[in-house]
């Protein structure tokens, strides 16, 4: 069976620490904005970790979610897309062609997510800040549009290596860079076709959901909704 | 009052044969506003869309809201004109050109904003469908695609639906005309010699034509439409928007006719030509417009609010009672508050009535459009990722806007000047309508003869 | 990692110059030979240390061949060399089980930071103007032996004054041993101070180190504002020991946070306990004196911890929940169920930091949480406190670690008799104190400061000589952390990559000017680089049994804890805790502050930046543009505002605040937090640098500025000792990443 890339993050786990975005822009030569193009909402977090307050002081409560691209199964960014920039690969990822994309921006609109990001300027790099790019992903330049990819250079990668050695892909083998830098492991990546794997067993939790289900999107993220405690319960399991 | 035809091509050919100081002024100022805005888009292009206001999540801003307004606007012109021919509607006469002339120029200049607002205009090219040595067409399950053959469709169509019936005017110029523009109104006249027959297939091309556009005219703005209700943003993906759109359209377009009309009537003496009856009657359909507009915007809204869906319900408060309810409200007062009482009252439906009601429905429906955009735009589904900071158009933006209006204004102002923008042969034709139905029936008859005759001879070989 | 010999091989293309990003096509350069041997396109993981906070992570590097732009001997060159391109966690690390922070990542740019110092510069002009000329080493080593060899030979004690961050293995053996052979002694300074914790667990358990928390075998967590998710302690190894507690089959365990300020940490809370600054202590004995009262605990379980604690043995009335509950705002019955939760449900394991032991009454309330802890039965056991046994094989037995309260030794030792010299390394104590110090003009009245630092900030601006150490991932590292694990651990790691720049290690620096001085110096140390030093101190570990590498000769050892990034034993091996061995009696004492609550009505919280930690990182741009946590900015600084508070004071969002203490005023934009107090008003740490790279200098406000010089009982900072006023001054701008603050907006404007 094919496989279907998909990811589990438990919110339960998740303590918002952020260090997935900052993998993310290591992993991906995404450039920072500066202070003037971040204020006019012009920055490229490819991950983001959502935050929001329940309440008010001093019940108040705030929780964390982190949001990257869906990889959705009915993708409203691809049909969309005039050029077929944006497309549905053969392992269910939602592959974005840089050098198809004439940045209509159509698929931002139209994803209910709002993962994807838009180069408004070439990207620039104070030397010698560039030495440090991943030379396995390209270089975005001006009026392209690019949004999380599940590292497809570390999935490229780790195929042709098992393919090389004549084996079969071992589950957790590989990770997206969020995926393996989660302290917590509150991030679970794998193929969400093999039953036997991790991030499938996840997904059939009694505390999975996913996010904006009713847009029909079918996303192949599962989030844990965080757990409760109850003392006495807890307690007799012990 | 009747006019000799002599009258008539002398008062209808008059701007074609003169330039004042004031046209040269004024063209130049408008020419001026277009070459900045080409600095503009130069600047854009050579420093990236940044340069724009518009921002995550805010992706469609100026352009796009111009792109739905130069298209909406165009809808007037050729659909009047069809409409008004297969209703032969008499009073049309003198309107059809100046609202044909308006279609035309509409669509060029709001299918330049495709290209305008992308990330990468020079590849703009791949939305053609051409054998790429990639083996890679364009998408057509997107409606953006479907937005760039319905609209060049529809410019195909108007421009032959304009050209037509130009061409016995063309050869009417080309009989005055010396030396070079001669040459020119020769060759576009394409041999013109007023023979029944060649009337009778321009009548027929016409009727053709009158047809056949209609359904493109309808089909391009519920397409521009599905540009946005095919998307699952909240108060967007609205069953209601293609039929909304295009009642929009042709609000717009009808209000763009009325101003254009009147600007002409004063600038170029047409006052016995373009009568108060002519924009009566317009001023009715202005009205007829308008409140169906007022219904689909209640409907559209009337069913939001019942529905009470939490996404839709942000954006429908942010427009109504929010950041954007000035601009909502405003677009109210232009769109219904302002035009009903001037077109309801026979009293206030004046030239100088309907020109206001008109200005106030052009800002009302380029307003409207802004509405649909970037509330929705800005508050999406996760709070988080909405706006964090209002869209703001930069002095690009603007000054491509305004370029837009000063183009239009310099196009139909040099269009004026080389074909006479009321379809001289018609208005004669219109002076004597029995006469016209006659001729066309004798014409007929004529052509058939002459064919008949044709076939004898031939046969007789 | 002597770089000499290099011949120069005619004009490479233009076409290789323009790869490398230089943009302009017709410039040449010079090809250097490259000084290693790398295939294109392969990785390679080197193991490595990641020093941008105390954690002292394991990593690893991703390694690949590029070309890189550097100058040699004054000429501009390209030269093919191994890349640092990515920072992973090294997954065999007992610290970071694979894992890493934010911080860990952004480290990739120091290295390659456009504004690092690129080779030895002295001052040109004025002392403090930053205008500085390239020397070469031979002259800024000349320069330096000039000024710290006669000191060597006058021996007069206080003469040189070496700054540094703490420091940790060979590094600092090397730079103790240094600063005593020149007459000086080492002084270590960090914001975060560790003073206080180590202190008190001196006091409690006979162990001068931040505990090493077993969060993943603990059933309930109470922290009293310890942002351990984030910043404090071992972040890394605390987060992984979290995601596992939450999910273990059968039992998720509870956490419970008191704070004034939702922080990132508490955010995860499953219970949040809003609580004023400084009543921490106190609430941690009213849950005691619930367990004693209600018999939770047999009456001694808290020992020597306990009594030590006035009012203990009589069951601690004075802190009965009633009356502390009416102090701090929190509901009797809310402190008498968490006791019981706490004591039903173990192991539970308390924890203090942060703003909490940076108040006037810190000692005392870090020593009430150890009381409890003991009393719960989680001091020294499986899911509680417990230590790393390398840290009290290391000398943590005694107090004195780095303090931000050392900078007051620093002050007095500068009064009584002004050092000849001044050596500068890892530590900005012109930024990370209270204006009020005046650090600055202290500092100033010593003749010759020179540092080693990478970048130029406002404490290394005032250097006359400047030796930039290589970047960590260009260095050899080595050291023990001082918490994270329980086992027996010393992180060693050759160079990630040579360095790009013309640097030097600090430490063979030291070595070199040591040599060259002879005498006592060359005596104190003898090893001929850094590299030798650091396999010396290895060879103490070859012999123990269960540990992570088994080799057959020394060498053999040496070079595979190399290329594992260290040695660590297979078992924990917590350290033996004695118990309470001090005798004095500690009260928790009311905390003090700074400025009377009429004029200056609002408690003012620094907080820790999850991004740029004590101001350190703000130098790096992935860290200015990653959104904060709570507040999703970034790029500046903020004042969070409580909404109600703002309403009352007419303040909007993005409003040009000024904050002003008895000490001082800053002004940053308002956010109006829903976390927050209403009589208490937060900024980030980080921001507000005068000098700090092109991507710091000039941006944003720090608060550490205007704070009064409060300190802990023990001398140590109370950066939670402030009292401030607020008012509108202007219009600011926030760059925000998140639009809505909550969920449900309908009816709200956003924030």
């Amino acid at each position: 069976m094919a496989r279907q890339w998909g990811m589990v993050i438990d919110l339960d786990r998740c303590t918002g620490c952020e260090a997935c975005v900052v993998a993310c822009h290591a992993e991906n030569n995404i450039d920072t904005v500066g202070e003037d193009q971040a204020a006019r909402g012009r920055a490229k977090h490819w991950i983001r970790v959502e935050r929001y307050y329940e309440g008010e002081y001093p019940d108040i409560k705030a929780k964390f979610m982190p949001v990257l691209c869906q990889q959705c199964a009915a993708a409203p960014c691809e049909p969309v897309c005039p050029t077929f920039a944006s497309y549905h690969t053969a392992e269910g990822l939602n592959g974005q062609i840089y050098n198809r994309c004439i940045g209509t921006r159509y698929c931002a609109n139209a994803c209910p997510y709002t993962v994807r990001f838009f180069n408004w300027f070439n990207p620039v790099w104070d030397e010698p800040l560039n030495l440090q790019f991943n030379p396995d992903v390209s270089i975005r330049s001006v009026g392209m549009m690019e949004k999380c990819t599940f590292c497809v250079q570390r999935i490229k990668a780790a195929e042709i290596q098992a393919e090389a050695e004549k084996r079969p892909l071992k589950d957790g083998e590989f990770a997206p860079a969020c995926v393996q830098t989660c302290a917590p492991k509150a991030m679970v990546f794998g193929d969400l076709n093999d039953p036997t794997s991790e991030v499938a067993r996840l997904a059939r939790s009694n505390r999975a959901t996913k996010l904006l289900e009713e847009t029909g999107a079918r996303p192949q993220v599962t989030y844990l909704k965080r757990g409760s405690w109850n003392g006495a319960e807890n307690a007799e399991n012990a | 009052m009747q006019k000799t035809p002599e009258q008539i091509n002398e008062d209808l050919l008059r701007p074609l044969q003169g330039t004042g100081n004031v046209y040269r002024v004024v063209l130049a100022f408008f020419v001026c506003v277009v070459i900045v805005a080409g600095y503009a888009f130069g600047h854009q292009i050579d420093n990236g869309i940044g340069v724009a206001g518009i921002r995550r999540p805010v992706f469609w801003g100026f352009y796009i809201t111009n792109f739905v307004f130069w298209i909406g606007l165009s809808h007037a012109g050729t659909l009047i004109s069809a409409i008004l021919r297969l209703c032969n509607a008499t009073w049309r006469r003198p309107v059809t050109r100046c609202a044909e002339v308006i279609t035309v120029f509409a669509l060029s200049i709001g299918a330049a904003f495709p290209v305008i607002h992308l990330g990468r205009p020079w590849v703009a090219f791949w939305l053609f469908p051409y054998p790429s040595e990639r083996g890679i067409w364009p998408n057509i399950r997107s409606p953006l695609l479907w937005d760039f053959f319905a609209i060049n469709t529809y410019l195909m169509g108007s421009v032959t639906f304009l050209l037509l019936p130009m061409i016995p005017d063309f050869a009417l110029v080309r009989d005055r005309a010396v030396g070079f523009r001669k040459k020119i109104y020769s060759a576009l006249s394409l041999g013109w010699s007023g023979t029944p027959k060649q009337w009778h297939r321009l009548e027929t091309a016409m009727h053709i034509m009158a047809i056949a556009v209609i359904p493109v005219a309808v089909s391009v703005h519920s397409i521009v439409s599905w540009d946005f209700a095919m998307a699952p943003v909240p108060m967007w993906h609205s069953t209601i928007f293609a039929p909304y759109f295009v009642c929009g359209a042709i609000f717009s377009g009808i209000a763009a006719l009325i101003i254009a009309m009147a600007l002409l009537r004063k600038f170029l003496h047409l006052e016995e030509y373009l009568l108060p009856i002519h924009f009566e009657n317009l001023g009715k359909l202005l009205l007829v417009m308008s409140l169906l507009w007022v219904y689909f915007v209640a409907s559209e809204r009337l069913t939001a609010w019942y529905g009470n869906e939490p996404a839709e319900m942000t954006v429908f408060w942010l427009t109504q009672r929010g950041s954007f309810s000035p601009l909502f409200w405003t677009m109210v007062f232009c769109n219904f508050i302002l035009p009903f009482p001037i077109l309801a009252i026979k009293k206030l439906r004046t030239i100088t009535g309907c020109v206001i009601a008109s200005i106030g429905v052009v800002i009302g429906m380029w307003l409207e459009r802004f509405l649909i955009i970037v509330p929705s735009l800005s508050r999406k589904y996760l709070p988080y990722s909405w706006a964090t900071s209002a869209y703001r158009p930069t002095w690009v933006e603007i000054t491509i806007t305004a370029g837009t209006f000063a183009a239009m204004v310099m196009l139909y102002m040099l269009f004026s000047k080389f074909i006479p923008i009321i379809s001289v042969w018609e208005l004669k034709a219109g002076q004597h309508p029995v006469a016209a139905e006659e001729y066309a029936r004798f014409a007929d008859g004529q052509t058939r003869l002459a064919d008949e005759l044709e076939r004898s001879e031939a046969g007789a070989e | 990692m002597q770089r000499r010999d290099f011949l120069k091989i005619s004009a490479a293309s233009g076409a290789v110059a323009a790869l490398e990003g230089c943009g302009n096509p017709d410039h040449k350069l010079i090809q250097f030979i490259p000084e290693e041997d790398l295939i294109p396109g392969i990785a390679t993981w080197k193991p490595s240390v990641c020093t941008l906070c105390q954690s002292a992570c394991g990593t690893q590097v991703r390694v690949m061949q590029g070309d890189a732009e550097v100058v040699r001997n004054g000429q501009l060159g390209l030269i093919k060399m191994g890349l640092a391109k990515k920072i992973e966690g090294n997954p065999a690390h007992p610290v970071s089980h694979g894992k890493l922070c934010p911080r860990g990542h952004a480290a990739l740019q120091v290295t390659y930071h456009p504004d690092r110092i690129k080779g030895p510069m002295a001052v040109t002009g004025q002392r403090g103007s930053g205008e500085y000329q390239l020397i070469s080493w031979d002259e800024a080593l000349k320069r330096l032996q000039a000024q710290l060899g006669p000191l060597a030979t006058a021996k007069q004690k206080g003469a040189l004054l070496f700054l540094t961050a703490p420091l940790i293995g060979q590094r600092r053996t090397i730079v103790e041993g240094f600063a005593q052979a020149f007459g000086g002694s080492p002084v270590e300074f960090e914001l975060f101070d560790r003073s206080v914790l180590e202190e008190a667990n001196l006091q409690s358990f006979g162990i001068a180190a931040m505990p090493t928390i077993d969060l993943s075998h603990s059933n309930y967590v109470i922290s009293f504002g310890a942002d351990f998710l984030g910043t404090w302690n071992s972040p890394v190894a605390q987060s992984v020991g979290y995601g596992a507690m939450r999910e273990r089959p059968g039992q998720r365990g509870k956490f419970v946070q008191f704070e004034t300020r939702v922080s990132q940490t508490g955010a995860n809370a499953d219970e949040w306990i809003a609580c004023p600054p400084g009543m921490e202590g106190a609430i941690a004995l009213s849950l005691a004196h619930v367990i004693l009262g209600d018999k939770l605990r047999p009456a001694n379980a808290a020992g020597a911890l306990g009594t030590a604690i006035d009012g203990w043995s009589t069951g601690l009335t004075e802190y009965a929940p009633e009356k502390t509950a009416a102090q701090a705002g929190i509901s009797a019955a809310t402190i008498t169920r968490i006791a019981h939760e706490s004591a039903s449900n173990g192991p539970a394991v308390v924890l203090i930091g942060d703003l909490a032991t940076a108040q006037t009454n810190g000692l005392a309330s870090a020593l009430a949480v150890n009381a409890l802890n003991m009393l719960l039965g989680s001091a020294g056991k499986p899911g509680g406190i417990e230590f790393s046994p390398t840290a009290v094989a290391g000398g943590a037995t005694a107090s004195g670690r780095g303090a931000n309260g050392s900078i007051r030794d620093v002050v007095q030792l500068i009064n009584s008799s002004v050092p000849k010299a001044l050596l500068l390394y890892g530590a900005n104590p012109v930024f990370a104190t209270p204006e009020a110090w005046q650090v600055k003009a202290l500092l100033e009245k010593v003749p010759f400061i020179a540092s080693f630092g990478s970048f130029v900030d406002e404490t290394s601006i005032l250097a006359d000589l400047i030796l930039p150490d290589s970047s960590p991932l260009e260095s050899w590292m080595d050291g023990s952390p001082e918490a994270g694990t329980t086992r027996m651990i010393v992180n060693v790691a050759p160079p990630a990559m040579n360095p790009i720049h013309e640097t030097r290690s600090m430490p063979d620096v030291l070595l070199t000017i040591a040599q060259q001085t002879g005498g006592d110096a060359a005596k104190a140390l003898p090893w001929k680089s850094y590299e030798d030093a650091v396999k010396a101190s290895l060879a103490q570990y070859q012999s123990v049994k269960g540990g992570s590498v088994t080799a057959t000769s020394a060498d053999d050892f040496w070079s595979k804890v190399q290329a594992a990034g260290g040695w660590w034993s297979a078992e924990a091996e917590p350290a033996a805790i004695r118990l309470g061995e001090t005798g004095t009696t500690i009260r928790t004492t009311t905390a003090q502050f700074d400025g009377d609550p009429e004029q200056y009505p609002f408690y003012f919280l620094p907080f820790p930046s999850q991004m740029f930690y004590d101001g350190s990182l703000a130098n790096l741009p992935w860290m200015q543009e990653a959104p904060d946590p709570m507040s999703s900015a970034m790029w500046g600084s903020w004042v969070e505002v409580n909404p109600a508070t703002a309403q009352k004071l007419g303040i909007a969002q993005a409003d040009l605040i000024e904050v002003a203490s008895q000490h001082g005023t800053v002004r940053a934009p308002a956010m109006i937090s829903p976390g927050i107090a209403p009589n208490a008003v937060a900024m980030p740490i980080g921001q507000g640098h005068e000098h700090y790279t092109r991507y710091a200098s000039g941006r944003g406000a720090n608060p550490i500025a205007i704070l009064a010089p409060m300190s802990t009982e023990n001398g140590a900072l109370a950066w939670g000792a402030t009292r401030v006023k607020i008012s509108k001054v202007g219009v600011g701008r926030l760059a925000l990443f998140g639009g809505s603050f909550r969920e449900d907006e309908i009816d709200r404007e956003p924030r």
